[in-house]
């Protein structure tokens, strides 16, 4: 029954987004020239989407739980924290890259992309010492390079941060 | 004129910097497409950043040069360690790795680096010849013809999401709805932005695109911790050298199967959706079906490694073909592209090969000359590979994530890209992990535009809604989709129930319909061979007294 709920769970979520952006749709202003009303195009998917979405529930309450497929399902345990534990590192890499995007203005590219990948490669391969060195080293120069080359070669200007614009 | 175009965009490319950044893609485009979990696809969006301040020309070299590099890269990992560098080598693996543990490595890799460049060259040739042929027919397309089209190509791509048809059409939808956040194409309305300035702008669909694909990928291959810090070199890549000579006699006397599964690979590209992941494996299967020795296959036979590698080489031919003629992605790679001409302010259509002649043939070229420098960078790129496999997942997965965070910045300048690398990060990993296809997403996102651009021109020329349906081409298009649409139940019911018996015979007598309206010789007479070949699998079905097993006898 557990795979019925997700898929019903789904299905439930993208028919409320439809409703939701259908909403929406009304208050998109309508030009007195065209023969197409801007509303009309993101209508017309938003009706596809809640269309196809109530197939999908229906499908699902249907199929019920033979539809549940072991290896789409994979979590062993059930429980928030079996859950958590399961999918910790893409969890902690998501977290990750929101600090990085949450600190930019502060760090700039160059430090924050650094820290960034230096924190990933540390949380995914260990907090030993000898892999924190080699972590460190890596995150250098290939962040390093990377920013060198879209600085000076490519002439991007990438976000330089608060600490950095000092010097 | 042909030969003009071909001397002016040998001109174009031949300089030191466009060719060295050629060898560099081919080599990149090698390693990626080696390392298990990093596609093609997510090479070429990862090297788009560092296009964007080149010239058209030099840009799209550079993304063919990764792009044919990372089809033939597969192939090293998939001999040498039995796990196949990207989807389209996965058949590569099912006679390559048996050879190489037979003791054979270097002839395994030798048939298969010889038949890549073999499929190349076919497919490059055949994209240079048919590409402005196929631009032609495309000039014939009014905007109910192009719309149409899309909803053919996104159709067709849910379609081959299989038992997932309803959450392929579902990403397909989703994907379009993405575009149409911001700016309206025809009269410039806000639309969807919920008063927000930077979603009225609308998303980026590189960083789109990087988020759903890459970013997904990367943190998909860093779940299992044990997985994340294993090498591959744990797995058994050894260094050895490719056997050209004694290759190149198992492949000439394979000829025919070569050309056979390199025109496989190209009329699957052609296919909007249909990519090298399904290619290699329809060649395969061919060159088993046709087999003298079919019970070889599986065992390291040479068959099983030249159908597969020649296919998928041949694919992206194929594919830019559709791109370069129609403008119309035939697959998510191509979509890629497609974002690359687009950021030089190319946009393709049928009249792209005719008016910028020079930056078309630049791409043939491109594609031609990245054949042989895959051929040549082969061998010393097996090396960097036995020295790649000695990283660890991880860690290549943080450096790629970093590089994300810094290229998708360059593209626009503004840090409202990286929240929407994250943001469809996030669900580009929800999406995998609840089992709804990518592909239809992505190309959505591509086609968007050019789906609601027509559909406005068309409302513009006519209110008649009718023309979507009575256009011939449009015809076609609604016929071909509606097919596809029903394939996945037909292919789940075939043998099953009576009705699979008329699938395809309804099918080609539908097809034909549309190509009779279309006047002139050539089409109505392939109309008529359509029409006796339904004609023909009714008759073998009456014949067998519509038998349920008579549908999968025949093979349709």
């Amino acid at each position: 029954m557990r795979r019925l709920n997700q898929d019903a769970i789904i299905a439930i979520l993208l028919l409320l987004v439809s409703g939701v952006l259908f909403w929406s749709t009304f208050s998109i202003r309508s030009p007195d020239y065209g023969v197409l009303a801007p509303s009309a195009w993101p209508r017309a998917i938003i009706i596809a989407l809640a269309f196809l979405s109530s197939i999908y529930l229906l499908q699902s309450i249907k199929d019920g739980a033979s539809a549940h497929d072991e290896a789409e399902n994979p979590e062993k345990e059930p429980g928030l924290k079996a859950w958590l534990v399961y999918w910790k590192n893409p969890i902690s890499c998501f977290i990750l890259f929101f600090l990085y995007l949450v600190t930019l203005p502060y760090l700039g590219s160059l430090i924050g992309g650094v820290a960034f990948v230096f924190s990933v490669m540390s949380l995914l391969g260990g907090f030993a010492p000898r892999d924190m060195v080699n972590h460190a080293v890596l995150s250098l120069i290939t962040v390093g390079g990377m920013w060198s080359i879209f600085t000076f070669g490519l002439d991007v200007i990438l976000p330089e941060g608060v600490i950095f614009s000092v010097f | 004129m042909v030969i003009e175009n071909v001397l002016l965009a040998f001109n174009e490319l031949s300089n030191f910097t466009t060719i060295m950044l050629m060898i560099i893609g081919v080599a990149g485009g090698l390693i990626a497409g080696a390392i298990p979990g990093f596609t093609i696809a997510m090479a070429v969006v990862l090297t788009l950043p560092f296009t964007f301040g080149m010239e058209p020309a030099q840009g799209l070299a550079t993304m063919v040069s990764v792009l044919v590099g990372g089809l033939s890269g597969g192939l090293m990992a998939g001999i040498l360690t039995g796990i196949p560098g990207t989807p389209s080598s996965v058949a590569t693996t099912f006679d390559g790795y048996p050879m190489a543990q037979a003791g054979k490595p270097g002839l395994a890799l030798g048939i298969g680096v010889w038949s890549s460049f073999a499929g190349g060259i076919i497919s490059a040739t055949m994209l240079m010849t048919l590409a402005p042929q196929l631009a032609r027919i495309g000039l014939e397309f009014q905007p109910w013809d192009y719309f149409m089209l899309v909803m053919f190509a996104l159709t067709i791509t849910a379609s081959l999401a299989g038992k997932n048809l309803i959450k392929g059409l579902i990403a397909g939808v989703a994907g379009l709805l993405v575009r149409s956040v911001g700016e309206d194409e025809a009269v410039g309305m806000a639309r969807l932005d919920f008063g927000s300035d930077a979603l009225l702008q609308g998303f980026d669909f590189i960083a789109v695109l990087i988020g759903l694909f890459a970013f997904s990928r990367l943190l998909k291959d860093v779940r299992d911790p044990v997985d994340a810090r294993r090498t591959l070199s744990d797995r058994g890549a050894v260094s050895v050298k490719i056997e050209h000579l004694g290759a190149i006699k198992v492949i000439l006397k394979h000829w025919t199967l070569l050309i056979r599964s390199a025109l496989i690979g190209v009329f699957t590209g052609i296919l909007p959706g249909a990519g090298g992941s399904i290619a290699n494996i329809l060649a395969y299967d061919q060159a088993k079906k046709t087999s003298k020795n079919p019970e070889k296959f599986g065992t390291g036979t040479p068959e099983g490694i030249i159908a597969p590698e020649s296919s998928n080489n041949a694919v992206e031919g194929g594919a830019l073909m559709t791109l370069m003629a129609l403008g119309i992605p035939g697959d998510v790679t191509a979509a890629v592209m497609l974002g690359a001409l687009l950021i030089h302010d190319v946009v393709p259509s049928p009249t792209f090969i005719m008016e910028e002649p020079v930056l078309a043939y630049s791409i043939f070229i491109a594609f031609f000359a990245a054949t042989f420098m895959m051929l040549g960078l082969q061998s010393f790129m097996l090396r960097v590979f036995v020295l790649v496999t000695k990283i660890r997942m991880y860690m290549l997965a943080a450096i790629i994530l970093g590089f994300c965070g810094i290229g998708v910045f360059a593209i626009n300048n503004i840090e409202f890209d990286l929240w929407t690398l994250l943001w469809f990060g996030i669900l580009g990993f929800i999406m995998r992990r609840f089992g709804f296809p990518l592909a239809p997403m992505i190309l959505g996102v591509v086609l968007g535009n050019i789906a609601e651009l027509n559909l406005a021109r068309a409302m513009a020329i006519s209110t008649d809604l009718s023309l979507f349906v009575t256009r011939p081409w449009a015809l076609f298009f609604l016929i071909v989709a509606f097919f596809s649409a029903f394939y996945p139940i037909y292919q789940n019911q075939i043998g099953k129930k009576k009705w699979t018996l008329f699938y395809s015979p309804l099918a080609c007598f539908a097809a034909s319909f549309p190509l009779y309206m279309m006047g002139g010789i050539p089409r109505p007479i392939i109309a008529t061979v359509i029409l006796f070949t339904g004609a023909y699998l009714l008759w073998r079905r009456a014949q067998s007294g519509w038998a349920l097993n008579s549908a999968t006898s025949d093979g349709t």
